[in-house]
């Protein structure tokens, strides 16, 4: 379980994260949502230990992750992935869901044999063997997420892995993370389209300037004055309507 | 033996030619460009495979170099304890230089290790009392194994053919091997391996520490090959360029772009020397002109050395023929 308590998080006079606190419970959907420069990456760089929180703690199943480098932080069970894709781009999409694989396992065959498990759950076979800067954005927003599963996290961070999808994709990456879901994984999830969020998240958090204006359930959360204003606008209320 | 072919040509051709060529100049040759390629595979552990750059990796051959022949000449020393020496010592150095690497990226960390080989240049050529200074140290000739002296080439060959598939067996351990994955997790993207719980910053220490202490062993070898120690050849940056344009121009993070890229350049360079040494002092030099020229070549149009670009050709051609 994840909990964050008061973090705060400054870069000169700006506070890009002010005394956030909030709670993932094991297998929860929780998504966060806010206006571009509302902190959110910067949040979940915070949580995935790129960046030491200034102020707060950042807790994981009750221990104080806070200071932990990034690569430990994966090692408890905690993945993420970036929303501008970092794949291994003159590696093959294969290598590269090995490599996550090889976080757990020390046999490079058995990593092998992993990754080409993920690769078929996430449905990239079709590209296992070419280089992943080949690939089109929508099949490396997928690679981000097969490669950040390989390494069997309990808990993964998505940022805006649905940006720039069309339709068909969009819906496929629904389904994936449901059925991952289901599987007992809890997801943290940052992402502008509302549609699928309200499909994905049992509970949002919503981030303006920094800190936390409101948090609950997504019907909840699209009726509240302070979110439609900061962030929704009036058109999506009516658009709901 | 499959991916092995070119290193079953490349190292069976060496191992024969000693039987059938006895000339002095071609032995020479053979052994130097063994050597060469040897160090350049050293240094494609951290500069190709890690990713980490470096123009100062003289630095460590000359440490090697040094070890041993001031340990023979001193205490009478076998060179294999100079050579572990020098391993040690080199691997004291690159970790330092590995620490450096995760403080400075790409031109800067390539600017220290130049620094770091030029200081070591400095103190060899300086220290008197302990190196020689300037003058150099000659390395004393003890004939068999234990002391390092041959008399004959064919003997020099055979030993540097083993070095050489040594550095070649590490190349193909970081190709294939958990710790090689992870390492080029870390040179393609080194926030996105540590997302993945790659510890990239270990990997990178521990990678140039590694290369360095072969470089170093490489460098204790040659040392007594040539019979002398000239501190401004062995911490050169000239060396250190030699390294890295060799792997370069072969094939950078590839097992053998290293030996293919000093097959070319050591007897280019060979070639060169012995044409235009008559040529009254004035052509001396050209064969660095000819250096860098290829070197522009290579990285704007096969970026990936001769080794990547035919291996691409090839897999192409194994494509179509099974269409």
């Amino acid at each position: 379980m994840l909990e964050l308590d008061a973090v705060t998080k400054r870069f000169g006079g700006l506070t890009a994260v002010g005394k956030v606190s909030l709670r993932a419970s094991p297998g929860e959907i929780l998504g966060i949502i806010g206006p571009n420069g509302a902190g959110k990456t910067t949040l979940f760089n915070v949580i995935s230990g790129f960046y030491p929180p200034d102020e707060g703690r950042v807790l994981l199943d009750g221990r104080d992750v806070s200071h932990v480098p990034a690569h430990r932080i994966c090692a408890l069970g905690l993945c993420r992935t970036f929303q501008l894709v970092k794949p291994f781009g003159n590696l093959s999409a294969e290598d590269n869901v090995m490599i996550g694989a090889l976080t757990r396992l020390t046999s490079v065959a058995a990593a092998r044999n992993e990754a080409r498990r993920v690769i078929a759950l996430c449905r990239l076979e079709a590209f296992a063997g070419a280089p992943a800067r080949s690939l089109p954005i929508g099949l490396r927003k997928r690679l981000e997420v097969a490669r950040a599963l390989a390494t069997k996290p309990r808990l993964l961070l998505l940022d805006e892995v649905m940006a720039g999808l069309n339709a068909t994709e969009l819906g496929e990456m629904v389904t994936l993370l449901r059925r991952l879901h289901g599987e007992g994984l809890g997801l943290i999830i940052i992402e502008h389209i509302m549609a699928a969020m309200m499909r994905l998240a049992q509970r949002i958090v919503v981030l303006h300037h920094g800190e936390k204006i409101a948090e609950g359930t997504p019907e909840a959360i699209t009726r509240d004055p302070r979110v439609v204003d900061a962030y929704l606008g009036e058109e999506f209320v009516l658009a709901d309507a | 033996m499959r991916g092995h072919a070119l290193a079953l040509v490349v190292f069976g051709a060496a191992a024969l030619t000693p039987l059938v060529l006895h000339d002095g100049f071609f032995l020479d040759s053979l052994i130097l460009i063994l050597m060469w390629g040897a160090v350049s595979g050293a240094w494609n552990v951290a500069g190709g495979y890690a990713g980490q750059v470096s123009l100062g990796h003289s630095a460590f051959f000359g440490i090697g170099a040094y070890s041993a022949a001031l340990m023979a000449t001193r205490w009478n020393a076998s060179p294999w304890l100079g050579m572990l020496v020098g391993a040690v010592v080199a691997t004291g150095a690159g970790l330092i230089i590995g620490y450096l690497a995760n403080r400075l990226k790409g031109p800067y960390f390539a600017l220290a290790t130049i620094a770091f080989s030029q200081v070591l240049l400095i103190v060899a050529s300086r220290w008197r009392a302990f190196t020689a200074g300037s003058e150099g140290v000659p390395v004393p000739f003890r004939p068999g194994l234990w002391t390092l002296g041959f008399a004959s080439k064919v003997s020099w060959v055979y030993l540097v053919l083993g070095l050489a598939l040594a550095v070649y067996a590490v190349q193909v351990y970081l190709e294939r091997s958990r710790v090689g994955y992870q390492l080029a997790g870390v040179r393609e993207d080194e926030d996105a391996a540590q997302a993945l719980g790659i510890p990239s910053r270990r990997l990178k220490v521990v990678a140039v520490a590694a290369s360095a202490a072969l470089t170093s062993g490489c460098g204790t070898l040659w040392a007594q090959y040539v019979g002398f120690v000239d501190p401004f050849y062995v911490f050169s940056v000239d060396l250190s360029i030699r390294f890295a344009l060799n792997t370069i121009i072969g094939g950078i993070g590839t097992a053998m772009g290293p030996f293919v890229g000093s097959i070319l350049i050591t007897s280019l360079e060979t070639f060169l020397r012995a044409t235009f040494s008559d040529v009254r002092g004035g052509l001396v030099g050209i064969y660095l002109i000819i250096y860098g020229c290829l070197l522009i070549l290579v990285v704007r149009f096969i970026p990936r050395g001769l080794v990547g670009w035919f291996g691409e050709r090839f897999r192409a051609m194994g494509l179509h023929a099974r269409a």
